[in-house]
């Protein structure tokens, strides 16, 4: 079987070729060509046609017809052409959407989940209580210029009063489309069942698209995005991605339905999550936003950090973060004054790459910031649902936790996944796994890895067509392993004891040591070997089996291998800048980062 | 206590007779009565609330047969005319002072003080002049409450001070306390009623008032949510003030005109009656969110109970500690004793209130201090007397005056 992938950036057309090789899916080529949905082409087949012929320039298949479409194969037999062409989109700045319910931290957040996770950005939410007044309010939705609108409020049999209010602030004030002027907005109605008929009767004949799907809040007890988000992606491929230039033409060519990038990105790192049965935490840390995704017991989150990112935002980072605390990553002597000029500079010129190792050491000072900050937001983000009832026992007297816990959680974490341009594109494996390292400050064990060439989107969309292929690239050629962090949980005490590790394989032991608190080691595991690990933390240091009790699993070489970190969590870096910089120094060498 | 004066007064005269009668039978050269004491004093104890005075007396070198020393006072003048003298105490004999308590602080007294012993007593000597006991402003022994009230107002000052300098008060979160926006926010997506119940006491209990305090800040959230709030009172004054405080917070929202007296009504002053009104009406209004915030007695897992079974979030604080564990079990959030109390600093977040919960805090964590070097020292005490430990806990009984 062969399979073209295409994802149409916002500049960039990146496609690649999987096959079925002796049973198992590989990727195999890459190609990549300006995006084309702009003026003077304002055609995207053009920049997807002129990608897949690079595909096959090297390949040596034929996948381009003379017409400029990609050809098919009759029989698996065929030399030239391919079975199959999927693609995602997040060209002229991905789908935009608008969103609103009754209570902001309630089905206003549940219609804010939906659209994240179905891949778009959201613009605003707009909710009973969100402090603005009501002329306020029109006033932002005359301003915004979504290509959607979610509408959710009460839950089923619930409040219809305060839901109506809403679509009577929004069905005068008019929205207009992004895209075509004659265009009617879609609105989705993902609410109280018992509003339907007031909200048909408040969006007939306003220049809304209204659809209805059940509601995603049926009671505060359960959230119910399934049917929003399959919606979203419908009006997304009938409504916005027909009005884009060229996307009928590319809607016809794909098997399966394009869908958003950030969703795509989302699907696959639900299907690994669930095929492996674990916590997965994805990063894409971009130019002017950062996007964060999580699995945590098997529910999707994902937020859009948009002021959080490595160029247009980079200004925003160092405000967002302090400068005091980007430097503390930083072990060379920088004039501030400088550095504040390099930030400028990258903000008016975003594609300038480090030129020397200062540069690139302020650069990944700066993405630990912004990878830190994004993940806050996430973790504040991605909660438990709140409004819930609680049951509790007379146990519970001084122990009373709130509704709207974080679903986040460090020692449950399994995988990381990174990637965007500053993680990618770092000139050495270890620089990536401590930029992570440093910004999530994982608990116990965790397998880092990195998305070198952004194929998850391109995997997101087979994986609703041949979960297995999608599966198999992905283990195999879409992450790069980069190892594994092992650090305890809890305050240590520096130059004290902090845990003894034991790295054994068929009864040899490889590895075997003890790191004091403060300290990192970096011990080397290759590629395609396995081994069991045996952590032994000291009192009131935690590795996952309870404070003090030993632990042991099993771990998978990567390019870099086994970070040991003694740091302790919450990490904490010394006060005074001599010594913090000669720790910095210390943990560098230690893994080999910038040698 | 007359008659043990009349006693001693009896033994007095019949050894003072029995001397001068049986002298004369019973001397011997060497059976001498004691000698009296060279002087007597008497003075005011200071920093006192009047009401005793300290008598001392200089002994006579060589003092005899005597055994203790018999102390008198009179509050008839001492011009030649004696009595009646009344016993203010019988000390042994190493002893040189003595204190007469329970006295007038407006008579005048005089003092004497007699050798007693085996040969009989000495000629009393009386003090030279009377002495009233004064009250005095300071009283000495409450010196260290009086320091510890300082201290703690000092704290309540400076960290009023530093509040309002804008110093930021950290206080734990109260789970309970932070639920509320969740639990209106519930009852404006389910459509549904809020039910405040500000406890079944009056005004005049601070549990009631610290329950109004709370609605407050209840109403004014659910005015801010258009969300209706139901309260049912048992006293008339806790309707009236409950009125007054939904009036003010729907104001304070920006929507008076959403305020609606007829919803806080009274039911009844009995206690049954009151909560067979409010589970009935919880049971057909089946509001979303419930609160007791106040004092509660038997009816209280009656109500949490029927919340439970509705389905609603409950909310409940109250410092009767009987009635805690049912709320901790039936209720969502329970604030219990003190956390209800601090809940007006903690929602409004005023600097003036959050000082002054950071200063009885300080106050409350100074005297677990001593509660706790207290109870070592005992225990020390106790296993070795005499010892450090001992010599540590008298002093610091000294300092705290008991």
């Amino acid at each position: 079987m062969r399979i073209v992938a295409t994802d149409c950036g916002s500049t960039t057309t990146k496609a690649i070729l999987i096959e079925e090789r002796d049973g198992v899916f590989r990727q195999t080529f890459r190609g990549e060509a300006p995006t084309t949905v702009e003026d003077p082409f304002a055609d995207v087949t053009l920049g997807v046609t002129n990608a897949v012929t690079e595909l096959q320039e090297l390949s040596g298949y034929k996948l381009i017809a003379d017409d400029g479409t990609i050809i098919r194969r009759a029989s698996v037999n065929d030399v030239d052409g391919c079975d199959m062409y999927i693609s995602t989109s997040s060209a002229g700045g991905g789908l935009q959407m608008m969103v609103a319910g009754v209570v902001r931290e309630m089905t206003a957040e549940s219609a804010k989940r939906a659209a994240l996770g179905a891949g778009a950005i959201v613009m605003d939410t707009i909710a009973s209580n969100d402090r603005r007044k009501p002329h306020e309010q029109i006033q932002r939705i005359r301003e915004l210029r979504p290509d959607m609108v979610l509408v959710s409020g009460g839950t089923d049999g619930g409040d219809t009063k305060k839901v109506i209010e809403i679509a009577e602030l929004i069905a005068p004030a008019r929205p207009r489309p992004r895209f075509g002027s004659e265009f009617c907005l879609p609105l989705i109605f993902a609410g109280n069942k018992e509003a339907r008929t007031a909200i048909e009767r408040i969006f007939s004949g306003e220049g809304f698209a209204l659809s209805i799907v059940d509601n995603l809040r049926p009671t505060l007890e359960r959230e119910h995005l399934g049917p929003a988000r399959e919606r979203i992606h419908d009006v997304f491929l009938e409504h916005v991605m027909a009005h884009a230039p060229g996307y009928d033409k590319l809607m016809e060519w794909a098997n399966a339905p394009i869908m958003p990038t950030p969703g795509a990105v989302g699907d696959i790192l639900q299907t690994i999550a669930k095929g492996r049965a674990i916590n997965v935490v994805g990063v894409d840390i971009g130019g002017a936003t950062t996007d964060m995704f999580s699995v945590f017991g098997g529910i999707f989150n994902r937020t859009v950090s948009a002021n959080l990112g490595m160029s247009y935002s980079i200004s925003n980072v160092c405000a967002e973060a302090g400068m005091d605390s980007v430097l503390r990553w930083v072990h060379l002597d920088m004039d501030e004054r400088e550095l504040r000029n390099r930030v400028k500079n990258k903000m008016i010129r975003p594609t300038t790459i480090p030129q020397t190792l200062e540069a690139l050491v302020f650069e990944q000072a700066v993405s630990r910031e912004a990878l830190r900050l994004a993940y806050v937001q996430h973790k504040a983000f991605a909660t438990t649902l709140k409004g819930v009832q609680q049951q509790r026992t007379v146990g519970d007297a001084f122990k009373q936790e709130e509704a709207g816990k974080s679903l986040v959680d460090n020692m449950a974490l399994d995988l990381m996944v990174a990637s965007g341009g500053v993680l990618s594109h770092a000139p050495r494996m270890e620089q990536t796994a401590l930029m992570m390292i440093d910004a999530f400050e994982p608990e116990g064990f965790t397998e880092i890895a990195k998305d070198s060439i952004f194929m998850m989107p391109h995997l997101g969309v087979l994986a609703s067509v041949n979960p297995r292929a999608a599966m198999e690239v992905f283990e195999k050629d879409c992450l790069v392993i980069l190892g594994w962090c092992v650090a305890p949980r809890g305050e240590v005490r520096a130059g004290k004891p902090a845990f003894e590790y034991t790295l054994t394989r068929g009864g040899t032991t490889l590895a075997h040591g003890q790191l004091v608190g403060g300290e990192m080691r970096l011990v080397r595991f290759a590629l395609g070997e396995s081994g069991t690990l045996e952590v032994r933390p000291e009192k009131g240091l935690d590795m996952g089996a309870g404070a003090g009790k030993p632990i042991s699993r099993e771990v998978r070489g990567g390019s870099v291998g086994i970070v040991f970190d003694a740091r302790g969590r919450p990490l904490k870096l010394p006060h005074t800048q001599a010594e913090r910089r000669a720790c910095v120094e210390k943990w560098l060498k230690s893994l080999e980062v910038y040698v | 206590m007359q008659i043990i004066l009349s006693v001693a007064a009896a033994r007095m005269c019949a050894a003072t007779a029995c001397a001068a009668l049986c002298a004369p039978l019973c001397a011997s050269p060497s059976a001498s009565p004691p000698t009296p004491p060279l002087s007597v004093t008497a003075a005011d104890v200071p920093w006192d609330a009047g009401g005793s005075i300290e008598i001392s007396w200089v002994p006579a070198a060589n003092l005899g047969s005597a055994t203790t020393w018999l102390v008198e006072r009179s509050e008839i003048g001492a011009d030649g005319t004696s009595g009646p003298w009344v016993t203010v105490a019988e000390v042994a004999i190493a002893t040189t002072t003595t204190t007469a308590a329970k006295l007038s602080h407006t008579a005048p007294y005089w003092f004497r003080v007699t050798a007693v012993g085996s040969d009989g007593s000495s000629s009393p000597t009386n003090s030279p002049a009377h002495t009233t006991a004064h009250r005095n402003f300071f009283i000495g022994e409450k010196l260290p409450l009086f320091s510890a009230i300082l201290t703690v107002c000092a704290c309540v000052i400076y960290f009023i001070l530093a509040a309002r300098k804008g110093r930021p008060m950290k206080v734990r979160r109260i789970a309970a306390l932070e639920a509320i926006d969740n639990a209106v926010g519930r009852a404006t997506e389910m459509g549904r009623p809020i039910l405040f119940v500000a406890g079944i006491q009056d005004m005049d209990n601070i549990q009631t008032v610290a329950g109004i305090t709370v609605l407050g800040h209840v109403s004014k959230t659910a005015a801010e949510y258009d969300a209706t709030i139901e309260v049912p009172t048992s006293r008339s004054l806790v309707m009236e003030a409950a009125r007054e405080t939904v009036q003010a917070s729907y104001l304070a929202a920006g929507r008076p005109e959403a305020y609606n007296a007829d919803l806080i009504r009274y039911i009844t002053d009995e206690q049954f009656g009151f909560v067979a009104y409010v589970s009935g009406r919880m049971v057909r209004e089946k509001p979303a969110t419930c609160f007791y915030m106040g004092c509660f007695y038997a009816e209280s897992l009656i109500l949490a109970e029927t919340g439970n079974s509705i389905g609603a979030i409950q909310i409940a604080g109250t410092a009767e500690s009987s009635q805690l564990p049912f709320f901790v079990a039936a209720c969502d959030y329970t604030l219990i004793g003190e956390e209800f109390m601090a809940a007006s600093a903690y929602l409004s977040g005023e600097p003036d209130q959050m000082g002054s919960l950071k200063g009885q805090d300080a106050g409350k964590a100074i005297a677990s201090v001593l509660i706790i070097v207290g109870v070592v020292l005992a225990t020390f005490a106790a296993l070795s007397p005499g010892g450090f430990a001992t010599a540590a806990l008298g002093a610091l009984r000294g300092i705290l005056g008991s």
